[in-house]
């Protein structure tokens, strides 16, 4: 059975060598959360995750969510983890003091989510919404509103949800209908159904917030007429919080995340009340969304690590034939599976493409604290222009090669990574809904190429490209880091060439963009990625030698995974520069009734 | 009678300086008289203060602020001597009968035989006006009907009354075409000539329309504006700038003299609205607002609107009538759709429509001169029967006629048929004897529509098509969005070199009929690869336009540049590499890059310095014209006429201004052929001495001043350094001579460093957002 290690060497690695976590603590609120705190606090974490979180990931899997008279019951153990978590105030990290949270910027959310995840995503699922839910209140609803929710999501004691998809409105969410009458005092009755509610009913809280997508009477059609309202399971009257009229009518049967209840939710006169203004909820969604969707990026990169360490476990322990090149372990009866170039291949291509993500992640994390909490206007527009440009490349790149990555440790531990018995085909399983939900990857891709490379006449595009154009410039003439900068430079050309004409093609055809969109995205990836790498390898390369030797090990794996990265990976790239580049033509002539 | 020479203008009002002002900017001495007021110290105080009134008017009715001194301000009582040599004299006094014949008498006592007297009278019939006045003078005598303001609106309505000598029509009509650059609409002596009699009809029309159809204001301006080519203000919005309360005046005298049967007198009402916010003082923008109204109460700015129904104001909304949105490219799609909007539409328009097509014969002898004066009266960009057409003769005929209402006779006599046509290449408009005729232009007219419609071009891009103008004369028209100057352009005009060295042509003129010529590069192209720091196809660009430019300087034959409008940026900069330049006098030409954070990178720095040490009227030593351009350039001067632009040296001399629009590309033609006649020679590549380090210290340090005392912002004192290093020369000394390639070379380094700045970025974003520069 894989077990797991949080990976918090590498996690420091990146916010505070890579990125400058540390001065965060220049920023007001944030004066005390240095690096020390924040990774002394994730140790602790690591330690529940390894420990508590992870032994139930199996079990929850086999076990399910049960779903009887209206009631779910979630697998047994996760209750008590959950109690676990919100006793240890983990549930609060970035909430504000001003509601009970412990007010650490951003960041330590997204590392204590990896390592949440990683050990167990259904469960992970649970909190996280809460998180999410909290965040979408913060920032859009009244004083009152807050004052009444927050303290109550922020202490765990209840949970959050965001109910947006019914089943004619998925990734159209214009075509919701669920309604909401005004009841003359303020607040509305909702009435309608929503599928596919991540944790609509469960039984780890007293009571669970619904923020519920609705169009009041007389709203204009489309997304321009859609509300935002937050409607508990239970509310309060009298004191005493009473049944509120919200019901879940089953649970799907899903292909993983079992243990994540996935719910229908029937609304029949349900009281709640307006986030923001009326009309305007898809904006106020967004502030949920875009960091949900960060969190599912971080869902690929979570499942991709922990297949990863159970395919190199697996890899050390299984004894199988001998190196190509003869016996490396004499000694033993055959030498680990580990010493032949293909699983290497494999495993190499797990770490590359992990550590990559996680490196992007926090790139993408440390753009939103600058965006939110940054005094300087200029930095504060930098960071959320930023943000909003890799937001869909985090989810959908790390999701595709997250699952792609899964899939690779399986193949690594062959066919005992198949049975149900051994856990890896667990994680690819887990791991097939991320590229779904959220958001597919395909709606992810026409965000990127269709709102966010055009809005302000690609200002969020220059958050990017220049600091890779000014790193090039930099390093051009560094002899050490030739190998990493040539392949970055070329790739980034190819990404500025594709980008030019993806602009030029989205005047004259929108069919264009749409059918280079996936392409493109990964495109863009790929070179985050690449840029990413020569960073971490030029980082590395200066610290090379130093440290103990825990340290001295580290940095030397990062400048030779950074190698295989740019060698035997990157290449991937042109793939998608030629297939973009070739046009939509042979995509949408092909006759409807041909298919 | 040889021409004019002399003018004199009676009548100091609006009317009246507006036009002794624009006779001034045609180069005409013009004496300009009113009334001595009552106990006045200074007997010429009327006309005199209206004088200095408009040196300081926006927008300015001179063209430049020496063309004021042709003026002599004078009174009625003292001075009317200085008329005896006067060539044609306005009278632009008071409507009223006996206050203008008054005027008349005292003038046919001094003016000399032969001179022209006109009325600029809007409303008093020429048969009237001339009743009892002697033969000769009647002889002597026409309307000429100017429009507010004189200098821009293009419409001169000309009548002649029975007793008019017809050589005196035909020179004036010759004088206000060629000269005042007027397009000269010939009426007859009916109510309210041809422009305001539709316009006031039209008004009416849409004020009881959208009152009568529960539209608000805003509503009726975003259907009664842009959509069918009215201005862009709308309706209400155009009565606020013109003043509501001119409307009853003219309401008033057109129901004086109107036929009895006149459907005017249909929809004509008292407005007790009008009359309300009339007498309170809210007569549009000129008085406490209109319409719409600002109101800065609370230090706040907040954009009212008035509530037809109830006389109250209320905060503006935007609109979005699905009907607008839905007739956006197709005019019948407006008037067909069932909302408010599509039904006040075609109220509108039927109604003016059906009235304009109604008064043909009687107000004007074709279709031609109606949609002549309402477009050049009124600015409507189709006429009433371009409507039509837009519309559907056939259609708009049958709609009338399924409601009930008259089908007028022309309208009837069109049938299937439109107003206009092509055929055979030409231009042709259906006669009131129900044949085609040619639209003939006056001699001296070429316009690129005519061209265009006469056959294909030569060659066509994207952003640049190529036409054969005759005599072996190639226009090149750029036709990108806002004649925006792109890479496109560039090859375009590449392939007129070529084609012309090939001997295809002889010579090459650069003009278009947009309302700008250019203004300047493609910024959001520029933005775009900025942003993904695509520095070297930047630099590419950059270089190329350079030595596109440059071979454009000393092609082996003559180019001319022909703008109208505005000139800006990369605008100018290609017609300051033109041999010569024939201007529009509308035309408003500067380098103004570096409100968008850059400089010309296009040899614009270089060519203006070259002019400005070329002057021979330039103070001494390598200084003075290093500082006149930094001045020019880092403030983004831009002239506000092609007489402006001669003073600041755009035009040099032998350069030529034309006053009417319709005639640039003739004149600029012309201009081509004659440079090839005098056996042309490419010129002379320059040598500059410039002054180096010292004069960019002394700049440097002006600019250091201009930020201290708060003139100029952070990001204008890093481009304003850049711009000193290039015209000072960069590291030369006043003892070296620098090539021109070292100038173009400076402005390329300069420019790329700029570009990268995200301070430049900035202002680049905030102009194609706001179309305002950003001060940062």
């Amino acid at each position: 059975m894989p077990t797991y290690k949080a990976p918090l060497r590498d996690l420091r690695f990146v916010y505070y060598e890579l990125f400058d976590a540390e001065s965060l603590t220049a920023l007001p609120g944030f004066e005390d959360a240095g690096g020390d705190l924040v990774m002394t606090a994730m140790e602790e974490l690591a330690k529940i995750c390894e420990e508590v979180i992870q032994p139930l990931n199996a079990p929850g899997d086999e076990e399910g969510c049960k779903f009887e008279n209206g009631k779910v019951t979630s697998p047994k153990g996760f209750k008590e983890a959950y109690d676990l978590l919100a006793q240890g105030g983990w549930t609060s990290l970035i909430c504000h003091p001003d509601y009970g949270g412990q007010g650490l910027p951003h960041h330590a959310d997204i590392m204590a989510g990896e390592m949440l995840c990683a050990s167990n995503l259904s469960f992970a699922m649970y909190q996280t919404l809460t998180s999410g839910a909290y965040l979408a209140i913060e920032h859009h609803a009244s004083q009152e509103l807050k004052n009444y929710y927050l303290p109550k999501l922020a202490s765990g004691e209840w949970a959050g949800t965001m109910c947006l998809t019914e089943p004619q409105a998925g990734s159209d969410l214009g075509l919701v209908r669920m309604k909401a009458e005004p009841r003359g005092d303020g607040s509305f009755l909702l009435t309608g159904t929503k599928i596919f509610i991540s944790a609509g009913e469960h039984d780890m809280t007293e009571n669970i917030v619904h923020l519920v997508l609705a169009r009041l009477p007389g709203a204009p059609a489309g997304t321009r007429g859609i509300s935002l309202l937050i409607v508990p399971k239970m509310r309060e009257e009298g004191g005493k919080l009473v049944l509120n009229g919200v019901t879940c009518g089953s649970i799907e049967h899903k292909m993983g995340i079992k243990a994540s209840a996935t719910c229908v939710m029937n609304f029949d006169g349900a009281v709640g009340h307006l986030v923001g203004e009326p009309h305007k909820g898809m904006k106020a969604m967004f502030t949920f969304m875009n960091a949900a969707r960060l969190h599912v990026g971080i869902h690929g990169l979570a499942l991709a690590e922990a297949a990863r360490q159970g395919a190199v476990q697996f890899a050390r322990e299984r004894l199988q034939g001998r190196a190509l090149t003869g016996a490396k372990y004499p000694e033993l009866e055959a030498d680990p599976i580990l010493v032949h170039p293909d699983v290497r291949r494999m495993l190499l291509a797990c770490r590359a493409f992990t550590e990559g993500a996680r490196a992007l992640t926090a790139w993408t994390t440390l753009a939103i604290v600058d965006a939110e909490h940054h005094p300087d206007p200029d930095r504060q527009q930098a960071g959320d222009d930023l943000a909003s440009l890799l937001t869909p490349v985090v989810k959908a790149f790390q999701t595709d090669l997250g699952f792609e990555t899964t899939n690779i440790a399986l193949q690594v531990c062959g066919g005992y990574g198949f049975t149900r018995d051994y856990g890896m085909e667990q994680f690819v399983r887990d791991c097939r809904i991320t590229p779904i939900y959220e958001g597919t990857n395909g709606i992810q891709a026409l965000d990127l190429v269709g709102r966010k490379m055009p809005a302000n006449f690609g200002r969020s595009l220059r958050r990017f490209f220049h600091p890779v154009a000014e790193f090039l410039a930099a390093e051009a003439g560094n002899e050490r880091l030739k190998e990493f900068v040539e392949p970055l430079a070329k790739a980034f050309e190819r990404l500025q060439r594709a980008t030019g004409w993806l602009a030029e093609q989205s005047l004259k055809s929108r069919d264009e963009a749409g059918a280079a969109a996936t392409d493109y995205l990964h495109l863009f990836g790929w070179v985050a990625f690449a840029f990413l790498w020569a960073r971490m390898a030029k980082l590395a390369l200066e610290k090379e030698g130093k440290g103990g030797k825990e340290d001295v090990l580290f940095y030397d794996a990062k400048v030779r995974t950074a190698r295989f990265f740019f060698q035997r990976m990157l290449p991937r790239h042109s793939a998608h520069f030629a297939a973009l580049l070739a046009g939509c033509a042979s995509t949408m002539e092909f006759p409807d009734e041909a298919f | 009678m040889a021409g004019i020479e002399k003018a004199g203008v009676l009548g100091a009002g609006v009317m009246g300086a507006g036009i002794a002002a624009h006779l001034a900017n045609a180069g005409i001495p013009v004496v300009l008289l009113d009334i001595v007021p009552e106990g006045a110290a200074d007997r010429n105080a009327i006309a005199a203060g209206a004088l200095e009134k408009m040196k300081k008017a926006k927008p300015a009715p001179f063209m430049s602020a020496a063309r004021a001194r042709l003026v002599t301000p004078g009174n009625l009582e003292d001075h009317l001597e200085l008329l005896a040599d006067c060539d044609w004299i306005v009278e632009a006094v008071i409507e009223r009968l006996d206050v203008k014949q008054a005027v008349y008498r005292k003038v046919d006592a001094v003016r000399k035989p032969g001179s022209i007297v006109s009325s600029n009278t809007s409303t008093i019939p020429i048969s009237r006006l001339v009743e009892g006045l002697p033969e000769a003078f009647a002889r002597d005598f026409l309307v000429t009907h100017f429009f507010n303001p004189p200098r821009y609106m293009r419409l001169l309505e000309i009548v002649a009354g029975t007793a008019t000598r017809p050589d005196a029509v035909a020179l004036l009509t010759g004088f206000a075409d060629v000269r005042l650059g007027k397009s000269v609409v010939a009426c007859k002596d009916t109510p309210g000539f041809i422009a305001n009699r539709i316009g006031t009809y039209w008004i009416e029309a849409a004020t009881k329309a959208a009152i009568e159809g529960g539209l608000t204001v805003e509503e009726a301006d975003s259907v009664a504006g842009r959509p069918m080519g009215f201005p862009k203000t709308g309706i209400f919005g155009l009565l606020d700038l013109v003043g509501i309360d001119l409307g009853p005046h003219i309401s008033a005298s057109l129901l004086s003299t109107l036929p009895a049967d006149d459907p005017y007198r249909d929809i004509a009402e008292d407005r007790p609205l009008l009359r309300k916010m009339i007498a309170e003082g809210y007569t549009g923008r000129k008085g406490k607002g209109g319409f719409y109204r600002l109101d800065k109460e609370g230090g706040r700015k907040t954009k009212l609107v008035i509530d037809l129904a109830t006389g109250e104001y209320r905060p503006q909304v935007s609109t979005r009538l699905e009907s607008v949105a839905a007739g956006a490219k197709d005019l019948r799609k407006l008037v067909e759709h069932p909302d408010r909007g599509g039904r006040f539409a075609w109220e509108l328009l039927s109604r003016t429509l059906a009235y304009a097509a109604s008064l043909v014969p009687a107000i004007a002898d074709d279709v031609t001169a109606v949609d002549e004066a309402m477009r050049t009266g009124y600015a409507w960009r189709w006429g009433p029967f371009e409507l039509l057409d837009r519309l559907g003769p056939a259609w708009f005929a049958g709609r009338l006629a399924a409601e009930g209402r008259p089908v007028p006779p022309l309208l009837a006599a069109v049938g299937e048929g439109t107003f206009y046509r092509v055929e055979g290449g030409k231009l042709q408009f259906f006669g009131t004897d129900g044949a085609y005729h040619d639209v003939v232009r006056p001699p001296g007219v070429l316009l690129l529509s005519d061209v265009k419609r006469a056959g294909p071009p030569v060659a066509k891009n994207a952003s640049a098509s190529l036409w054969d103008i005759g005599d072996g004369v190639l226009c090149l028209e750029f036709t990108s969005k806002s004649n925006s100057l792109d890479e496109a352009i560039l090859r375009q005009l590449q392939k007129a070199m070529k084609l012309i060295e090939n001997g295809k042509f002889r010579a090459l003129v650069i003009h278009n009929e947009g309302t700008n010529f250019s203004v300047g590069a493609n910024l959001g192209l520029a933005l775009f690869a900025a942003n993904i720091a695509m520095w070297p196809a930047i630099e590419a660009l950059i270089a190329e336009g350079q030595r596109v430019y440059k071979a454009l300087k000393y092609a082996p034959f003559p180019v001319v540049g022909a703008p109208s409008g505005m000139a800006l940026g990369g605008g100018c900069e290609i017609l300051l590499h033109c041999d010569a330049i024939q201007a529009h006098a509308e035309s408003y030409i500067g380098l103004v890059e570096v409100g968008v954070g850059v400089i010309p990178g296009w040899g614009g720095c270089k060519e203006m310095l070259a002019r400005w040490i070329a002057n021979p009227k330039r103070p001494g030593g390598p200084m003075p014209p290093v500082a006149k351009v930094f001045e020019m350039i880092s403030t983004a001067q831009v002239a506000t006429s092609a007489e402006e632009a001669r003073e600041a040296l755009i035009l040099r001399d032998g350069d030529g201004i034309t006053m009417n629009r319709d005639r640039l590309l003739a004149d600029a033609k012309a201009r081509a052929l004659a440079l090839l006649e005098g056996g042309y020679r490419p010129p002379a590549e320059p040598v500059f001495q410039l002054p180096g380090a010292t004069a960019k210290a002394a700049l440097d340090l002006a600019v250091a001043g201009f930020r201290a005392n708060g003139m100029a912002t952070p990001h204008d004192v890093v481009v304003a350094d850049k711009l000193a290093r290039i015209l000072s020369g960069g590291d030369t000394d006043v003892t070296d001579t620098l090539p021109e390639d070292e100038l173009y070379r400076l402005e390329r380094e300069a420019f790329l460093e700029l570009v990268r700045h995200p301070a430049t970025l900035a202002r680049i974003e905030h102009m194609l957002a706001t179309g305002k520069p950003l001060r940062n």
